[in-house]
């Protein structure tokens, strides 16, 4: 079942890899004269809308067989590959990768979806397509390091190339800056891994078979050092991030989609379950200066979106700031904050890859991105005044307005994380607010005032345009109405990743006694939750005489 | 029947809101072309359908206990969201207070609304406002509180900028939004932090822990300050007063119910709040000092206005100070008897306002003269709105603030006195409108000004007879002392204050050119006012230059530095290669020196010893 996910769009790709070359004729006529439905259907667009709505289907088939009460990784799949090496071919489904899963196959059809259909190469492009969604499928899926590894590699070789053949201007710089950094971030993330299961002395890199308990604290905090680097590149976490803003604004639309939707989650995905999951004691050690760092990715990007004129930049830089949430609420690993974790990643994916399409239709209408030149772009009759509401709702539910996605996943993260880390949580609060700062400027400027000369003839919005936006926009009203769908598949997982690092907790906090200085900022506002603190988890997890003993 | 309509009343809020979902198909394509009419028809159906209901169910509620109902919204983990609604007397109250004066608005503004081309989107955004705020008024979590405090300001930037193609709507609506999120962000972390500390967020369960609790004096001054900072902003109480001057660029129709109910709601929700603000000492300071530092500069700041809306806006700010005061001194019932009578009075004055704007298609009181004799329904909704919001005449105003009076009468005499100032101050200004609009000689604008028709007019009579009723209701909510018990000398004192202040606003002498009251040589001070003690300006030097700069530097800082060292390194290692490729020539003779020379080097440095 689990296999399916990964391997259905690798059939796609055979099967458009056997289709004739296109009519350039045709498109060529159609280039010409603009033809918004005459162009004769793409076979290759049909085979890749086919295969991933198929591969979405099933996950979400997956999602209704789910055991959402279940501990362990379900629909498991293993097959021994090289067993010499450790390397198994393990798939699994928990409550932290199931919301990604689903999250990989619909933004993969959006993205397809939203395509240009007049595209140059259409093969090769939907070829790449296809398999980064194969292997976005099969980074969640694998419970195996090395295989977990080599699916990140995988991703990295179609983005390339789907930013580099079909990008703006200075694709080349964006494209190689992006390989060069993410193969650094692989590099990095496979030395840790190496280091985790040799030292650790696992018999495979199965995820379940590892157990880092017996290293020493100092190497654990090496080996996490490693993946915070790697991951951090991923996510992206400042001062890591700056291929994102480049990529972001040289790839086109539905690249776009992809990459802020699903791709940096895999970042967020990675550092949690591997982390935190295998290094949950280093994890907790350095859990101030994560939330720290959070702190500061958060702000920067938030102040950095505020000065920037370029749309898509200023949605990257959002993403930077959003991720930062994540972080937070990894350092914090209380079940709330974790279960805020995959909120975030979801509603990220979906609000900012909602922002991507609305941007990238903008830019396809009036040919800029410049918020500085567009003006008005909300007329009613010559401007896109649809387009602009839906630009209302998006950047409403990024900046947190309640009663979309955004600010629930932003509320239990700040809920979750306030009691380990007060000052930290309190402060990346402000950045959202900084987030209405910068997007309520990028919507005053560009789709209110009126629309000037320049703008009067802009071509028509079709409904195909719209209704990827349209779909999101559902979504994120309708999670954030009744967040308890998401809840229900993921609450087991999460809150089973996080008492590995509440047992930790009891031994650093044995160790703080002596030393009582790496926790302080819990240590002052214990006195004043604990009487009154109603919830016997939080308690037992904040108190260290509470010793239920391992 | 009655029982059943009592039972159902937390579906008020959801009438406003599907009159504003089912008006989203006159958004687009052919349903579009048929014309917006239906859509507001069917706003102010939905509205009207509120409105009975919550009659009824007020009226039943009067003999009924409280009942609360709660609803399971949200669990995971150790946090539980469940909202509690309120069905109260109170509650249900101020839902039939704040439908009534929307369906009135919404009617109002059929006739004010009647050119735009928008009319339906205005409705729906009419709708969700109202739904917002009666979800407010019946709300009995913090939370559900919370979220409907942000849907309020989402509504009110989408209402200020209705005409978003006007360059001052679109700072306004910015300001708007900014300065509200302001306040509501300190609101949420005062959230997030109840909620850790208290571990339930509905009112009775917090109300329960504050009675208990165990706070720090420096964590319950924070948690304090941050609760009621979002109420500063949504009350527009300084310092976040700026934005509700600026949103007057908006349509007029919601202007009448943002000054009237939509302020009301922040002051509500502080009334909620305030068992809770009780742990700190600090914060019901700081309600004072802000609503007294308010109070006296808005009234002050309202009298140099030229813009008719604004000069009513800044006595708004004025009023909701005084509510402020009273909270901060836990004078809830005179908090809410001012917010009752200055809401009736106020949305009234508003209707008067808009219908002057229709007909002369100004704001500018300097333009406008002698309209008492043309719009006389208009004339005598200004007037007896005035009334009911001055202490002078014994309408609702004047109830009101005597309540304030005798409260504060003992233990707080300057507070008194305070409040002498504003309501002179006020009684001046509302006269020198008066003057200025519907006295002196017609101008240009206000020569052909024939009266309102009947979609405007008829809400507006009808709010006029409301405000009369005002004293009547007062009376039957036993809300009025008898004559025995009056505080004779405070009565006088109130009356005094308002008269003094009618009168300076009479004979202050005023010509047209310059119809600000505070003459040349205090251009200064008259300067000083008109620009609100230049708080704007301030803002912008400080906060928002602040911002900027910030921001642009973490820009520069990342284009030249972050990214910088990035490029460099990029830039080093394709310098290094390239340069070193010219090594590589082809030479054999060059190949053989490259070697001996490092032989020889490395021979020198391995033998540097020997020597």
């Amino acid at each position: 079942m689990l296999s399916a996910l990964v391997w259905i769009p690798v059939l796609g790709v055979i099967l458009i890899g056997l289709l004739p070359p296109p009519d350039e004729a045709a498109i060529a006529r159609f280039v010409k004269r603009s033809l918004g439905e005459s162009l004769p259907p793409d076979p290759a667009r049909l085979i890749a809308l086919i295969t991933t709505a198929i591969t979405f289907g099933l996950s979400v088939v997956l999602a209704l067989q789910f055991d959402s009460t279940s501990l362990q990784s379900q629909f498991q799949e293993s097959v021994p590959w090289l067993e010499p090496l450790g390397l198994n071919y393990q798939l699994g489904l928990d409550g932290l990768s199931l919301p990604l899963v689903i999250l990989n196959g619909l933004l993969t059809w959006i993205a397809i979806y939203s395509t240009e259909k007049s595209i140059q190469r259409p093969r090769l492009y939907y070829i790449l397509v296809l398999l980064l969604n194969t292997g976005g499928a099969g980074a969640f899926l694998s419970g195996n390091l090395l295989l977990f590894f080599l699916f990140y590699e995988l991703e990295l070789i179609p983005l390339y190339f789907l930013i580099a053949i079909w990008g703006g201007d200075r694709r080349g710089y964006a494209a190689t800056k992006f390989l060069i950094y993410t193969a650094v971030s692989g590099i990095l993330i496979l030395a840790a891994f190496l280091g985790i299961v040799w030292l650790s002395q696992s018999p495979t890199f199965d995820y379940a078979e590892i157990h880092t308990e017996s290293l020493p604290l100092i190497t654990q905090i090496i080996l996490l050092g490693l993946l915070l680097v790697g991951f951090g590149i991923k996510i992206p976490l400042f001062p890591f991030h700056t291929w994102l803003p480049d990529a972001h604004v040289e790839a086109s639309t539905p690249i776009s989609v992809l990459l802020a939707g699903v791709l940096l989650k895999l970042g967020t995905y990675g550092l949690l379950r591997f982390g935190l999951g295998l290094l949950p004691e280093a994890w907790s050690a350095l859990s101030p200066w994560l939330a720290t760092w959070a702190v500061v990715s958060v702000l920067y990007g938030a102040f950095t979106a505020i000065a920037q004129t370029d749309m898509k930049k200023m949605v990257a830089y959002s993403s930077l700031a959003h991720m930062g949430y994540v972080l937070l609420a990894g350092a914090a690993a209380t079940p709330l904050s974790i279960l805020g974790t995959v909120f975030q990643m979801v509603s990220h994916g979906l609000i900012s890859a909602m922002l991507f399409l609305l941007v990238g239709v903008v830019y396809k209408k009036t040919g800029t991105r410049d918020i500085t030149v567009l003006r008005g772009l909300l007329n009613p009759e010559r401007g896109m005044p649809i387009i602009g509401s839906l630009m209302v709702i998006g950047v409403m539910a990024s900046a947190g307005i309640p009663g979309m996605m955004g600010f629930i996943s932003e509320f239990l993260i700040f809920r979750g994380s306030f009691p380990v880390f007060p000052v930290q949580t309190l402060i990346s609060m402000i950045g959202t607010g900084l987030t209405a700062v910068y997007f309520l400027l990028l919507v005053n400027r560009t789709f209110f005032g009126r629309l000037p000369e320049q703008f009067a003839n802009l071509p028509r919005v079709y409904w195909s345009e719209r209704l990827p936006a349209f779909a999101l926009a559902l979504l994120i009203v309708a999670l954030g109405l009744q967040p308890n769908w998401l809840v229900y598949w993921s609450e087991t997982t999460t809150a089973q990743l996080t008492p590995a690092i509440a047992l930790s907790v009891e031994k650093i906090a044995l160790r703080i006694e002596a030393d009582p200085k790496p926790l302080k900022n819990a240590a002052v506002f214990l006195p004043s939750i604990s009487p009154t603190a109603n919830t016997p988890k939080a308690t037992a997890y904040i108190h260290p005489s509470a010793s239920s003993n391992p | 029947m009655g029982e059943f309509l009592l039972q159902t009343s937390w579906c008020l809020p959801i009438y406003g809101l599907v009159g504003a979902v089912l008006t989203l198909p006159w958004s687009i394509g052919y349903v579009r072309r048929t014309g917006p009419r239906p859509a507001a028809y069917f706003n102010i159906l939905m509205t009207l359908v509120a409105m009975l209901h919550g009659a009824i169910a007020f009226q039943t509620s009067l003999y009924v206990d409280p009942q609360p109902i709660l609803l399971h919204w949200f669990h995971a983990a150790d946090l539980d969201l469940s909202f509690a609604i309120d069905i109260s007397s109170v509650s249900l109250g101020a839902t039939e207070l704040i439908t009534a004066l929307s369906f009135l608005a919404q009617i109002f503004s059929l006739g004010y609304m009647e050119k735009d081309w928008a009319i339906a989107r205005f409705f729906a955004l009419m709708g969700f406002f109202e739904a917002a705020m009666t979800g407010l008024a019946l709300s009995d979590s913090l939370f559900l509180t919370y979220a409907l405090l942000e849907a309020l300001t989402l509504s009110t930037y989408l209402l200020v900028g209705f005409w978003y193609a006007q360059p001052l709507v679109v700072t306004a609506a910015r300001d708007a939004f900014l300065t509200k999120r302001v306040g509501d962000v300190l609101l949420l972390m005062g959230v997030v932090a109840l909620s850790t500390f208290a571990g339930s967020l509905n009112f009775s369960d917090l109300y329960e822990w504050s009675e208990t609790a165990l706070l720090s004096p420096t964590v319950a001054t924070l948690l304090g300050l941050a609760l009621i900072a979002g109420p500063t902003g949504k009350c527009a109480q300084f310092p976040l007063h700026v934005w509700l001057d600026e949103a007057m660029e908006g349509p007029n129709p919601a202007s009448i119910l943002r000054n009237s109910v939509v302020v009301s709601c922040g002051a509500y929700v502080l009334i909620k709040l305030q068992p809770i603000l009780i742990l700190s000492p600090v914060s019901s300071i700081t309600l004072v000092v802000l609503g007294t530092m308010t109070a006296i500069g808005a009234s002050l700041v309202a009298i140099a206005q030229i813009d008719i809306k604004r000069a009513l806006a800044h006595s708004t700010s004025a009023y909701l100070g005084l509510v402020f005061i009273a909270i901060g001194m836990q004078w809830t019932d005179v908090a809410l008897l001012i917010l009752f009578t200055h809401a009736i009075a106020k949305a009234l004055m508003f209707m008067s306002v808009g219908s002057i704007i229709t007909t002369t298609s100004t704001q500018d009181v300097t333009e406008m003269g002698g309209l008492w004799s043309r719009m006389p329904a208009t004339t005598t909704a200004f007037l007896v709105g005035s009334a009911g919001l001055v202490g002078l005449l014994p309408l609702g105003g004047f109830w009101a603030l005597r309540e304030g009076m005798n409260a504060f009468w003992y233990d707080n005499p300057w507070l008194v006195i305070v409040l002498l100032i504003v309501n002179a101050l006020t009684a001046f200004n509302l006269t020198r409108v008066f003057r200025l609009v519907f006295l002196g000689e017609p101008q240009i604008k206000t020569r052909r000004a024939p009266e309102v028709p009947w979609t405007m007019a008829v809400p507006m009579v009808s709010l006029t007879i409301m405000t009369l009723l005002v004293p009547a209701m007062l009376q039957r909510l036993s809300l009025v002392p008898d004559w025995a018990y009056l505080n004779h000398s405070a009565v006088l004192l109130l009356m005094l204050s308002g008269l003094g202040g009618l009168l300076a606003g009479c004979f202050v002498p005023f010509t047209r050119v310059w119809s600000r009251p505070v003459q040349m040589p205090f251009k200064l001070i008259q300067d000083m006012l008109a620009y609100d003690f230049y708080v704007d300006q301030l803002y912008r030097v400080t906060v928002v230059g602040f911002v900027a700069m910030v921001s642009r530097f973490s820009a520069w800082f990342d284009r030249a530095v972050v990214d910088g060292l990035v490029n460099f390194i990029g830039i080093a290692s394709l310098f290094s290669g390239e340069s070193l490729k010219y090594s590589a020539s082809g030479q054999s003779q060059f190949y053989l020196f490259t070697i001996l020379t490092g032989v020889s080097v490395l021979g020198v440095l391995l033998t540097y010893r020997l020597w």
